[in-house]
């Protein structure tokens, strides 16, 4: 089967990709709450939040985050990825029970790897809601294969 | 009835808090990537960003209250090398910053992801606004 991953070498600089859309329910807060043991009450409490500014639970971030790193994966064609070198990231604001995300992400550089078959790109993304709001935003480096003998 | 929390008050500035350990297992990695929709890039190791996800949890069982986090403002991370399932990974942070506002305080964490070797595996710098005790 031909390999259908894009190399370091297909990736161009500027490129901009927007991923499918999802909706945050109130079931991906009370399993990310599970699984990550973070019950802050911002995620866990309805009675609390009622109260709080946000008027309801809100997503934990880091759930934001994993979210748009599956939604990327779905909005085009996968890179030959080798693995996440850094991310820097900023929560801009709420996603809450019933918010539908999405994530924009546009190629920003390209640079040589630690090694020679591979290339770090780095790719800048936002998260936005139903509203256009950006609710998370930042750059993560991502290490790539380069084509065999490219 | 007020739940007990940490608030900015009762962080101490180079404080180092150590977490209990987790084992990773296939179920963490079903749960997660059933969750998200992000996939491990190398079989037998675990999405890149899962134990990024779950040192904020085990930071719930250290024996203080939880901090007064009123917003996680942002990070940085670095993977240094993969984490496989069956690792054993424990969370260490320390208080690199604490910067009182009006309304509570900005609060910078070094945090590193340890596994059951004694290596840093994943590393980066947590920017939490913490509430104040209420007077």
């Amino acid at each position: 089967m031909a390999d259908a991953r894009r190399y370091f070498d297909d990736i161009q600089m500027g490129e901009a990709f927007e991923s499918p859309a999802r909706t945050v329910t109130e079931a991906d807060i009370v399993i990310f709450a599970g699984l990550s043991g973070d019950y802050n009450i911002l995620h866990t409490d309805a009675e609390f939040m009622k109260s709080s500014s946000f008027g309801e639970r809100i997503a934990h971030g880091l759930l934001g985050l994993a979210i748009q790193s599956g939604l990327l994966a779905r909005a085009g064609t996968p890179f030959a990825t080798l693995g996440l070198g850094v991310l820097r990231w900023k929560f801009k604001g709420p996603i809450r029970i019933g918010d539908t995300i999405r994530v924009r992400a546009k190629v920003t550089a390209k640079k040589d790897g630690p090694e020679p078959d591979r290339g770090v790109i780095t790719l800048e993304r936002q998260v936005l809601n139903q509203r256009d709001e950006v609710v998370q935003e930042g750059d993560t480096d991502v290490v790539v294969e380069r084509r065999a003998g490219g | 009835m007020a739940t007990p929390q940490f608030y900015f008050e009762d962080v101490v500035l180079h404080g180092v808090v150590e977490t209990p350990a987790l084992t990773l297992t296939e179920t963490h990695v079903a749960l997660y990537s059933g969750l998200s929709h992000d996939s491990a890039v190398e079989p037998g190791t675990v999405p890149e960003l899962l134990p990024l996800c779950l040192t904020t949890g085990l930071g719930w069982r250290v024996p203080q209250p939880p901090l007064a986090v009123l917003a996680f403002m942002g990070f940085e991370w670095e993977v240094l090398q993969p984490v496989r399932v069956g690792d054993t990974i424990h969370s260490r942070s320390r208080t690199a910053v604490k910067r009182s506002l009006r309304e509570g305080g900005v609060i910078v964490e070094d945090r590193q992801v340890i596994n059951q070797r004694g290596e840093v595996v994943h590393r980066g710098r947590f920017t939490f606004l913490v509430a104040k005790r209420p007077a």
